[in-house]
């Protein structure tokens, strides 16, 4: 056992704080005051292009690293292929140092984004090469995108009400989406529809919508109490039309799939070994709760270093109910990242790790918003000014234990692990 | 970064736990009442190899560090926090006399001691002081430890550790928790048989004395919590496993992070005592800063956990025929060992004051070189 990084890792690492201290904090803190995401042909994309950023991890090369990369999506990962300083472990200390400097840039940068494990696990090698193609040396910063979330269904993805409906040649989509990041901007969508709402997950397509399809607009950047940086998009499709092409884990079957299956139809939906196959990757050996939750470990410290630099400057630190509650945020923050590792490590090590993603994720976020919050009554009514780091970051961190997987879906999850929670009748 | 255990750590990991589920858990009532583990049970634990761990393997010890005390000290807190203390009866008193004066202090002073059955040793953290010290004496009263007598005091103070090997008089008590290990009062009056004056020699100690109590409250949580989860499956209410109600459900559910986060850190917590040498460095002080943040979280981890373990049984947790509320005394009693939450609080809180980076870009334990072995 050992809990030490390699010198691939480090080397990110310090390419992360790099960026992150030069770039990332100020750019963070002028969107937040401007109020608006940063712009698409802002330099700084052009320049994380240059750097070798906003690339995919899927090289083209068969698909057992994009398998693992569907594992494990944490934005700004770089480095393909490299099984040192590559793994989740990596991406996820990657991830919370870009989110100790500003999450909302980091959201905000380059790549195919949550676009790509969808793509990568449920893609045919002509799909990838079309999507994820574009994304390994990308000429201009690219955007993918990803859109589940709907106005009526967060938490309870079997509830979304996008019709996909059969037609010659392709389906026809219907219905709207809310709150992904970085649509407006992006070159395609993978957009989760469903061919009949009673059928729960089981109904879900998903579909690549690619930017300019007739049908697919109204984007709304949303107005958002934090993390500005990047833009929560919600959008609509008008009796879009999507080729059959453009159709994720339907290699076969799909054209005789009209969506409508008999009562007690024997077999599976077409396609749904693909997509129980990626349902399988995210959920087993998930790399994405960790990350996300590693987000949150990055904001909190960057709260609680905040706090503790204004507390020193102020001499608090002379009082010992200071120093107690700035040592409990630093003790959940870095028990909070320990749970992160292990549930990263595990799934490096392609070992089921259900329980500890969530531990992580369950953990985390109420670490970071508990730091920010210590460090606005720290900074007192200088926290009330609403011009300050922490006060920011106190907005920012309350999203972490919303987006992927709330915390009480989190204790579902864990609760099913633990004592076989049963899910709800619909 | 690897989460496993050297094959040999595994092995003596899956040794205290087959020898804690067999030994101590049938047994623990029996051993809270009789004041101490059955001599069948004493002499298989020395068999079994579990003693002597960190002793160095020229005294006859195992020579292993921090990493495997905390991974035997779970294993058998989870079976019987009491009977756990009582089968150590060195416990941290091996760091102290390690500080004290190396291999020649264990010769001099462990040894003897566990050449003799039934002797124990007691470490107390006094830097109020509580015991004053004159004219190579020390005398006072202590409140309570958890033994029935003593045969060696070890005292840390801030900047100084001493032993006394006479004058411990036990005078013994009920004990709220822990009773299988004993529960006296300590009437102190004898000469010191040595002692250093080094505040990182003495901070080093504390740290190895947290760390074993924050392993076996790790321990104690984590069987509350495998218990409690275990009853709510079988026991039914409103139609269905009380398990299966929401409120019950999260409750269970808040516990496995608890028990995890807290083993993790005194994991992390050895593994950085394991490699940073005694010394005053940097990567040294922060061990011992970790380790008092892992006495703080296994602490708050089992006093979260415990008494909801009796929560969730009920009346049947309150109990003395299910082990729920002995439990829950063990880890109060286990908190207050060491100058307690409050001192370590004080401790981590002076520390975090004093850092650029509480938690910098990267401060992981360092690597494998050393882990699991003794410092020299």
């Amino acid at each position: 056992m050992n809990l030490d990084l390699d010198e691939a890792t480090r080397a990110r690492l310090a390419q992360a704080r790099a960026l992150g201290e030069r770039e990332m904090r100020p750019l963070g803190l002028e969107a937040d005051r401007l109020g608006r995401p940063t712009p698409a042909d802002h330099p700084f994309f052009q320049r994380l292009v240059q750097l070798g950023l906003g690339r995919t991890r899927w090289t083209g090369e068969g698909d057992t690293e994009a398998d693992r990369a569907a594992a494990g999506a944490a934005p700004g990962g770089a480095s393909a292929g490299a099984a040192r300083g590559g793994g989740a472990v990596a991406n996820l200390l990657v991830a919370e140092e870009l989110s100790y400097w500003d999450r909302g840039v980091a959201v905000s940068f380059p790549g195919p984004g949550l676009g790509e494990a969808p793509v990568s696990a449920m893609g045919t090698p002509e799909q990838k090469e079309r999507f994820l193609g574009p994304f390994r040396a990308p000429d201009r910063p690219r955007w993918g995108a990803f859109a589940m979330t709907e106005p009526g269904a967060g938490s309870d993805v079997a509830g979304i009400r996008t019709l996909a409906r059969r037609v010659a040649g392709g389906w026809v989509l219907h219905g709207d989406k809310s709150f992904a990041a970085n649509a407006s901007r992006a070159d395609w969508i993978v957009v989760f529809a469903t061919v009949d709402p009673k059928r729960g997950r089981e109904g879900h397509r998903a579909f690549v919508v690619e930017r300019g399809t007739p049908g697919l607009g109204d984007f709304h950047v949303e107005h958002k109490m934090g993390l500005k940086a990047y833009e929560s998009t919600s959008f609509t499709l008008r009796d879009c039309f999507v080729p059959d092409e453009n159709v994720l884990g339907a290699r076969a079957g799909a054209a005789s799939d009209t969506g409508a299956r008999g009562a007690g139809g024997p077999g599976p939906p077409p396609g749904g070994e693909a997509r129980a196959g990626f349902k399988g990757a995210m959920q087993s050996f998930n790399a994405t709760r960790p990350a996300i939750a590693a987000m949150a470990v990055g904001m909190g410290r960057a709260a609680l270093d905040e706090s503790l630099r204004f507390a020193r400057e102020q001499g608090l630190l002379r009082d010992a109910r200071v120093r107690d509650r700035l040592e409990r945020v630093r003790r959940k923050l870095h028990a909070a990242r320990l749970l992160c590792w292990r549930a990263a490590w595990l799934a490096d090590e392609r070992r089921p790790n259900v329980l500890e993603a969530s531990m992580a994720k369950a953990v985390a976020p109420a670490a970071a918003l508990e730091a920010a919050c210590l460090g606005m009554e720290i900074l007192g009514e200088a926290g009330g000014r609403g011009d300050h780091l922490v006060e920011k970051l106190f907005r920012d961190a309350k999203a972490m234990d919303i987006v992927e997987g709330t915390g009480q879906i989190q204790r579902i999850v864990m609760a099913r692990q633990l004592v076989g929670l049963p899910r709800e009748e619909r | 970064m690897d989460f496993d255990l050297a094959p040999e750590l595994a092995l003596l990991q899956e040794t205290a736990r087959a020898f804690a589920q067999d030994r101590l858990r049938p047994h623990e009532r029996e051993h809270e009442r009789a004041r101490r583990p059955g001599d069948a049970v004493l002499r298989l634990h020395r068999e079994t190899g579990l003693a002597g761990l960190e002793l160095p393997e020229s005294l006859g010890g195992a020579g292993l560090g921090a990493l495997a005390r905390v991974l035997v000290n779970e294993e058998l807190a989870a079976a019987d926090p009491g009977a756990a203390v009582a089968l150590d009866p060195l416990g941290p008193a091996v760091a102290a006399l390690r500080a004290i004066g190396g291999e020649v202090a264990l010769r001099g002073f462990a040894l003897p001691l566990l050449a003799r059955p039934e002797a124990r040793a007691a470490v107390l953290v006094d830097t109020r002081p509580r015991l004053r010290v004159a004219e190579g004496r020390a005398r006072g009263r202590w409140p309570w430890a958890p033994a029935d007598r003593v045969d060696l005091l070890v005292v840390l103070e801030r900047e100084r550790v001493y032993v006394l090997r006479d004058g411990v008089t036990a005078t013994p008590l009920r004990g709220a928790g822990l009773r299988a290990a004993g529960a006296s009062e300590l009437s102190v009056d004898g000469a010191i048989a040595a002692e250093i004056v080094s505040t990182p020699r003495a901070r080093r100690a504390l740290a190895h004395a947290r760390l074993w109590a924050a392993s076996l409250l790790v321990g104690t949580a984590r069987a509350a919590a495998e218990r409690s989860r275990a009853y709510a499956l079988e026991r039914v209410a409103f139609g269905r496993p009380i398990a299966h109600h929401q409120a019950l459900a999260f409750l269970i559910a808040d516990m496995a992070p608890a028990v995890e986060a807290a083993r993790l850190a005194t994991w992390d917590a050895a593994l950085r005592l394991d490699a940073a040498p005694d010394d005053d460095g940097l990567g040294a002080q922060r061990a011992d800063e970790m380790a008092a943040c892992a006495f703080l979280e296994a602490a708050e981890a089992a006093a979260f956990v415990t008494p909801n373990g009796v929560q969730i049984l009920g009346g049947h947790g309150f109990m003395q025929d299910h082990p729920l509320e002995k439990w829950m005394r063990e880890a109060k009693a286990l908190s207050l060992l060491f100058g307690g939450v409050d001192l370590a609080r004080e401790d981590a809180g002076r520390a975090l004051a004093a850092a650029d980076e509480p938690l910098a870009l990267v401060a992981p334990a360092p690597g494998p070189a050393g882990a699991g072995e003794a410092p020299r």
